[in-house]
């Protein structure tokens, strides 16, 4: 492999202004912005190439690395980290926390992007399908739907009926970000005025949820009630990554100007089309009628009589 | 049938109105020959956590102790007739009896308990599965024996061989299968290091009082240290923190001060 000088991250692409839609990826690209690394990102949308199957990858030098535990260690191990303001007891705190969300919040998120049928056919399967090339979308989406539920399965091994798995999931998911509002209180991070690794996994794992068009999104709706959280992901967002949320707001503005220009655009050319469409039809009424002989033009000298 | 998880919620209301019973047993595998790391670690932790609240039990060893229990983990517990198990079940079955021993700790100390709570599950009880099922040198010479030691052949083959392809598949669900035994024993370490920094230079971990938190701690801790296996790193690796080491034993002299044959392996002084 070709030594990399710069710092590269493949990712999946970003929707509904944020700057990615997978949580992985985010977890990565917000602890870069924290620790304010130099970090360049490629949207590659495309995980067939990577070492594991699955994005992100990131690239420096001769290392090749997935997973967000061993980036971030990498990454300290350069001197690019966002706890360098956090006692040692603190770190032990976002250690744990973290893991409070691995457990009990990452089965439910799993649920809801790949289990919940619903959700499944109406969003994830068409989002990932847009965003992989051919002829992969017809492979990854089924891929991650079946380790998704080998998940679940695992977790609960006696349970053969996906709704039980489905309430316990969610309860353990409710309960989890019931103790992250209670952890983060009126902060604006979760340790004090500056953020940390802890903010970055909360943030990557809180953004979809929140943002996602879900079409079941009973998680969803609980989370938008714990508005210190909301706002948490808000604020990251509006700090860290303003470019994203700036240009979904003009997409979204350009959608609508769009929508309302193929509108606009009827009605002159209505009236135009109602009056030839009328102006036609009068015209073939006419030469009907005195073909059949209803109207009769009498010329000056005798015409033929009708039957 | 109705299910486990959801029948959980209702027998908690109805467990409520029911005072202690006397004749409570705590179900699990037998302890000197059969049962494996995680369950002994689970067991401990329920046993203590019972014994902090002051209700009486019995142990009751079962070679079917996993198959009896209605979600398929250990230790359960039958309270009249109730069958909960795992520890955060029987927490909340307790809880609704009106004996707690989170009383003294206030919302953030909770959320703070959680997440540690969830850390030593996570990560010591996701290794000693590991270690258990996944390194040759322990499934040979210590799992395979012990867990196929209470059936005859062919069923201790066939089961073992079961049982390691259901604790694979769930393994390689969580994302533990790809890591090395190094990196497991680095993930061991860095949880000790982040209990030991919380739990710091007191004996409980929260206001000097005990917690559920203490409990696990206390049976993932005793079980590493107590355990025999081929490669002694984990029993190092923890006794490296002596702040936990000490922990653990003025736990067990306190809550386990008889050595009686059902509770502790007895060896209340092996912690060389």
């Amino acid at each position: 492999m070709a030594s990399n000088p710069v710092m590269e991250l493949e990712i999946w692409k970003g929707e509904w202004g944020l700057p990615s839609v997978d949580v992985h990826c985010l977890e990565v690209m917000t602890y870069a912005k924290f620790s304010g690394t130099p970090l360049k990102t490629k949207i590659t949308n495309n995980p067939f190439k990577t070492p594991h199957g699955s994005l992100p990858v990131f690239q420096h030098e001769n290392e090749c690395l997935t997973k967000f535990g061993e980036i971030s260690a990498y990454l300290r191990k350069n001197n690019h980290t966002a706890d360098f303001e956090l006692s040692p007891k603190q770190c032990a705190e976002a250690f744990a926390y973290s893991h409070l969300i691995y457990e009990k919040l990452v089965p439910a998120l799993q649920f809801i992007w790949w289990i919940d049928s619903k959700n499944f056919i109406e969003f994830t399967r068409p989002l990932y399908a847009k965003l992989l090339p051919f002829p992969l979308n017809f492979y990854y989406p089924g891929q991650y739907e079946k380790h998704a539920k080998q998940l679940a399965m695992s977790l609960y091994p006696e349970e053969d009926d996906l709704s039980v798995i489905e309430t316990a999931v969610y309860r353990q998911a409710d309960e989890c970000l019931c103790l992250l509002a209670t952890k983060l209180g009126e902060k604006e991070f979760f340790f004090g005025q500056s953020p940390s690794s802890l903010d970055a996994v909360v943030f990557a794992h809180l953004a979809p949820l929140l943002k996602a068009p879900l079409p079941s999104a009973a998680l969803q709706n609980h989370l938008k009630a714990c508005t210190n959280l909301t706002r948490f992901v808000g604020r990251v967002l509006q700090r860290y990554f303003p470019k994203e949320i700036k240009d979904h707001e003009q997409a979204e503005r350009k959608i609508t100007k769009q929508e309302s220009e193929y509108s606009d655009s009827e009605f002159p050319n209505k009236l135009r089309n109602i009056s030839i469409a009328a102006l036609i039809s009068l015209v073939a009424m006419t030469a009907y009628a005195m073909s059949t002989g209803i109207i009769q033009v009498v010329p000056a000298d005798e015409g033929e009589e009708e039957d | 049938m109705p299910s486990v998880l959801l029948t959980d919620s209702i027998s908690f209301e109805l467990g409520a109105l029911e005072p202690w019973p006397s004749d409570v047993k705590l179900y699990q595998p037998y302890e000197v020959e059969h049962i494996l790391l995680q369950d002994q670690a689970n067991s401990l932790a329920v046993q203590v956590f019972l014994r902090m609240c002051g209700l009486e039990f019995q142990v009751e060893m079962r070679s079917n102790a996993e198959h009896m229990s209605p979600s398929g983990k250990l230790p359960f517990i039958k309270c009249g007739a109730f069958v909960v198990a795992d520890l955060d079940p029987i927490v909340s079955f307790i809880a609704n009896k009106g004996i707690n021993l989170t009383d003294h700790l206030d919302a953030a100390q909770k959320a703070d308990m959680r997440a540690y709570m969830s850390l030593a599950n996570n990560i010591l009880g996701n290794a000693e599965l590991y270690i258990s099922w996944c390194d040759e040198n322990v499934l040979n010479e210590v799992t395979c024996p012990r867990y196929g030691s209470v059936y005859s052949w062919p069923l201790n083959t066939l089961l073992t061989w079961r049982k390691q392809k259901q604790v694979t598949k769930k393994l390689t669900a969580l994302g533990w299968i790809t890591k090395t035994l190094d990196e497991v024993y680095e993930d061991v370490d860095h949880c000790c290091n982040a209990l030991s920094e919380r739990l710091g230079n007191h004996l409980y971990f929260f206001n000097d009082r005990c917690t559920e938190l203490d409990a696990v701690v206390f049976g993932h801790v005793f079980t590493l240290l107590t355990t025999p296996l081929p490669d002694n790193r984990l029993a190092s690796i923890v006794r490296s923190y002596p702040n936990l080491v000490e922990a653990c034993q003025f736990l067990e002299k306190a809550f386990f001060q008889k050595p009686t044959a059902n509770t502790t392996d007895g060896d209340s002084d092996n912690f060389n």
